[in-house]
């Protein structure tokens, strides 16, 4: 069929076959499954470097401030603690991007990447920390994070051709 | 003291129960809630979702309506102080004559509430005095999108009412009966089903019954992303229950009439219990593809509905009759 032909028919689709094919298409799509992530009662595995919730340890922090200086949200704030002569970093939540600024600039790797970024409160005010709430909020962060990976409902994102995005999951219950 | 026995067996006359047990109104509550969450579901999947879940996951989320349903009861009903007469009683009032064609549609083998050998004439009376009420909605509304809606259900329901009684029509032909009853014989004593003998006649019933309960591609009367709910955009809680209800009462009306008339009603079984069952189904079934079509279809544009159901459809109506007077002059002479 030449090119103009089949413009032509493209036009004027035979009425019938056109309701028949829609048909069709929304039956055949039906009979995938479905491509949602069961949030949250599956755990989605995450990929190496996903920029979650920075975790901050206290014992290797040297307090240089240089987190402080570059995190250009200014998420970062350095606090007086006391029986500490140096200032420490504290964190607010609220502000920061992921950006990771922070976590390649620490000198002595004293931040990192979480791989958790969904976190809910109830206050504002909870959202910010100071240096010894963050180091205790992140040592818990890495435990759940942790507890998360070692999750019987973890799941893998998988491309698939005919859905797009489709999960499976990683261990048989 | 009055005997209370004999007064309730005068109460519970099949013409009672028929439009208040089965096929009426209460089933009717758990077919709507069934049919809702079936539509909401087969959408999901057509869009590759899951659809409602988190209501009773273990049954896919099945009382998901329920739930919404409760809600409804729950929630204030607001008449706007701008409302006119008969806001609430118009709703009521639908139902009522929607409840009122199941007391002749036979819900099974000997399951009909009000014997009549006008039975399809009547039902189909019963239920196409429901957009007067609908316009009687918007009216009282008072409010833009209500009068809009209601328009827009004027013109609609001048033209597929006209295809709904005559693909009936071409139907009653074919079995020479206006008895549901009777058609539903006619069909066993013929060996096959309406659907096999007339497909047009079932192709045009579908689709004006489409047409006649709002679903898509002929949700004009409501359109969402226009005129918010057309004639029910003022109606909140139970009030609103019932309007959207109401639809869906209409839509299992008709698909109990759809399968009575073009599947053979409760054939093959002849013994109450499972042909009710088993003429249920069907209706479920019809219902499914009616309600499955919302993922397959747009809305479509008001005169471009007026056009298809008058210019196209209507013709191809007269034909079905005209095909059934043939069948009926070859299978009955
Ligand atoms: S990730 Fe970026 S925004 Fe967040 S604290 Fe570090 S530097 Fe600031
Ligand atoms: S850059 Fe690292 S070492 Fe320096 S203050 Fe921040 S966390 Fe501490």
């Amino acid at each position: 069929m030449s090119a103009v032909g089949e413009a032509e028919r493209r036009r004027a689709p035979n009425p019938v076959r056109a309701h028949l094919e829609a048909i069709a298409a929304a039956l055949s799509r039906a009979l995938k499954p479905p491509m949602t992530l069961m949030y949250p009662d599956v755990v989605e595995e995450l990929p190496e470097g996903y920029r979650g919730v920075i975790a901050y340890r206290y014992e290797r922090c040297v307090g240089c401030g240089l987190c402080a200086r570059i995190c250009p949200a200014r998420a970062i704030k350095m606090y007086k603690v006391p029986g500490d002569k140096r200032m420490r970093p504290g964190y607010d939540m609220t502000r920061c991007i992921f950006c990771g600024f922070c976590v390649d600039v620490c000198p002595v790797n004293a931040l990192e990447h979480t791989k958790i970024h969904d976190k809910a409160y109830y206050e504002l005010d909870s959202m910010v920390l100071d240096p010894v709430e963050w180091a205790e909020f992140s040592r818990r962060l890495i435990e759940e994070q942790s507890a998360r990976s070692r999750s019987p409902n973890l799941v893998r994102a998988v491309f698939d051709e005919e859905v797009g995005l489709r999960y499976e999951r990683l261990r048989r219950s | 003291m009055i005997d209370a026995v004999p007064l309730l067996e005068r109460v519970l006359t099949p013409a009672v129960l028929a439009p208040l047990l089965y096929p009426g109104l209460a089933t009717a509550l758990v077919t709507v809630l069934l049919v809702i969450w079936l539509e909401r579901k087969i959408a999901a999947r057509v869009q590759m979702r899951v659809g409602p879940y988190y209501v009773a996951p273990r049954v896919h989320g099945a009382l998901q309506l329920v739930a919404d349903g409760m809600r409804f009861f729950f929630q204030e009903v607001i008449v706007p102080l701008t409302a006119g007469r008969g806001f609430l009683l118009a709703p009521a009032l639908a139902l009522a004559f929607t409840a009122a064609a199941f007391a002749v549609i036979p819900g099974g083998p000997g399951v009909v509430g009000f014997k009549t050998d006008y039975s399809l004439l009547v039902a189909l009376a019963a239920l196409s005095l429901t957009p007067p009420l609908v316009l009687l909605m918007g009216w009282a509304s008072n409010n833009k999108f209500a009068v809009l809606g209601s328009a827009r259900e004027a013109l609609l329901t001048a033209s597929y009412e006209p295809l709904l009684f005559m693909s009936a029509l071409a139907a009653a032909v074919m079995y020479g009966t206006l008895d549901l009853v009777a058609a539903v014989e006619a069909q066993a004593r013929l060996g096959v089903v309406g659907l096999a003998l007339n497909p047009l006649a079932a192709l045009l019933f579908f689709v004006a019954m489409m047409a006649a309960t709002d679903r898509i591609p002929f949700d004009i009367v409501m359109g969402e992303q226009e005129i918010v709910h057309g004639p029910y955009t003022e109606y909140s809680g139970v009030a609103y229950g019932v309007v959207m209800g109401l639809d869906y009462v209409k839509l299992y009306a008709l698909s109990l009439l759809y399968a009575n008339l073009f599947l053979g009603g409760w054939l093959p079984f002849n013994d109450p219990l499972a042909g009710s069952l088993v003429l249920y189904v069907k209706a479920l079934a019809v219902m499914a593809a009616a309600v499955f079509l919302r993922g397959v279809y747009g809305r479509l544009r008001l005169d471009h509905a007026l056009d298809a159901l008058w210019s196209k459809l209507f013709p191809l109506a007269v034909v079905s009759i005209l095909v059934s007077a043939l069948i009926a002059y070859y299978l009955g002479g």
